[in-house]
């Protein structure tokens, strides 16, 4: 028995085999892999967003601490930052003495992140009581000033000639930067 | 001159069932085409957001970093500026108490404070007055002390008080002992 199929019913089945194939071989070649690295890349991404939304918070909680924290200490900041000036000190604390002379800055030492001005001070005061007076005013001053030894008192006619030592701390600027460079140099190693 | 009846139909070579065999894969593969194109452009969109984040994330840990370090600078700041103001305060006190102690008969002309010791210098107007009311206390507070007495030209006595804490090694020559 012989089978008469058209040659038109034979082309268009041939096409449609190459374009089923087409079909299949692309859906499950190329698509359906891309799909799974969608799907795996899609996943990542959530966790990455994720992460970086925790880094975010953590972010604006360090931002809320550090706020805080200055704004409860911003006079001792700033007296960090102050340079010592002894013409505004004198003029400050000139209540207190009869007579008041700063030598120069002559030390400098550093302790960690600070820096260390020692001045050398004479002065003449009426009565121990100014003395302790300045020494409780010298805690609110524009500077973080530590009165050292040695101290002397002599008596000099109706007054007392005093000399004592104060070291002047201030906050290094280049620690900051070093510390933050070394940092960031670190960050880029990992 | 007619041999059919019905006008013939134009031969093409897209028949019915061509267009529908077409029209049904074309719609599928444009389809398939349009994901695949869906899929690499969000590829491209997943990479280009990872960089973002990689990029913010790192900002973000230079500044989580900075901060910490701020705040350690302000708590070191804290912590030191409290043990500076507490060394003034305690100054203040142990200055006030020193002249506190030194009796109304006794006369001071020079005082030295030392990191580890006093020196005082004063007039008294006889050893005993200085032994009972002044010798006395400092010997409570110091562990070292040693006076010496120098005659005056009106009868008293003047008197170098010398007093350190145990640590320091005091030079026996430079001070004579107190005579107990």
């Amino acid at each position: 028995m012989k089978i008469n199929i058209p040659r038109q019913t034979i082309f268009l089945l041939g096409l449609s085999t190459f374009l089923l194939l087409f079909v299949f071989i692309f859906s499950f070649g190329v698509l359906i892999p891309k799909g799974k690295e969608y799907r795996i890349q899609n996943t990542e991404q959530k966790k990455e967003k994720k992460d970086l939304r925790a880094y975010q918070a953590f972010n604006d909680e360090k931002i809320a601490n550090i706020n805080l924290l200055r704004e409860n200490n911003k006079v001792i900041i700033s007296a960090f930052d102050n340079e010592f000036n002894p013409i505004k000190f004198k003029k400050e604390y000139k209540e207190y003495f009869s007579r008041l002379d700063i030598s120069e800055q002559i030390t400098v030492t550093a302790k960690d992140e600070f820096e260390i001005y020692e001045v050398n001070t004479t002065s003449e005061i009426n009565s121990p009581k100014s003395f302790y007076n300045f020494l409780e005013s010298i805690n609110k001053s524009a500077w973080i000033i530590k009165i050292d030894f040695p101290i002397n008192f002599k008596r000099y006619n109706e007054n007392i000639t005093s000399s004592f030592t104060m070291k002047v701390h201030k906050i290094k600027k280049k620690s900051k930067t070093t510390e933050i460079t070394k940092v960031k140099n670190e960050l880029f190693e990992d | 001159m007619k041999y059919s009846f019905i006008t013939p139909r134009k031969k093409t070579a897209l028949t019915q069932e061509l267009k529908l065999v077409l029209g049904f894969f074309s719609m599928t593969i444009f389809m398939l085409i349009a994901t695949y194109l869906f899929l690499v452009f969000k590829e491209y969109q997943f990479t280009k957001n990872k960089a973002d984040i990689v990029q913010k994330r790192y900002e973000l840990k230079i500044a989580i970093e900075d901060m910490k370090q701020q705040i350690g600078y302000i708590n070191n700041e804290v912590a030191l500026s409290k043990e500076i103001y507490n060394h003034n305060s305690l100054l203040k006190e142990s200055i006030t108490n020193l002249f506190d102690l030194i009796p109304s008969r006794i006369t001071l002309s020079e005082a030295k404070l030392l990191e580890n010791g006093l020196i005082l210098y004063g007039i008294t107007p006889s050893k005993d007055t200085y032994n009972f009311m002044l010798h006395a206390p400092l010997r409570s507070i110091f562990h070292k002390t040693y006076t010496s007495f120098y005659p005056a030209k009106n009868g008293w006595y003047r008197f170098v008080s010398t007093n350190y804490v145990e640590t320091v090694e005091v030079k026996e020559e430079e001070v004579t002992e107190d005579e107990d």
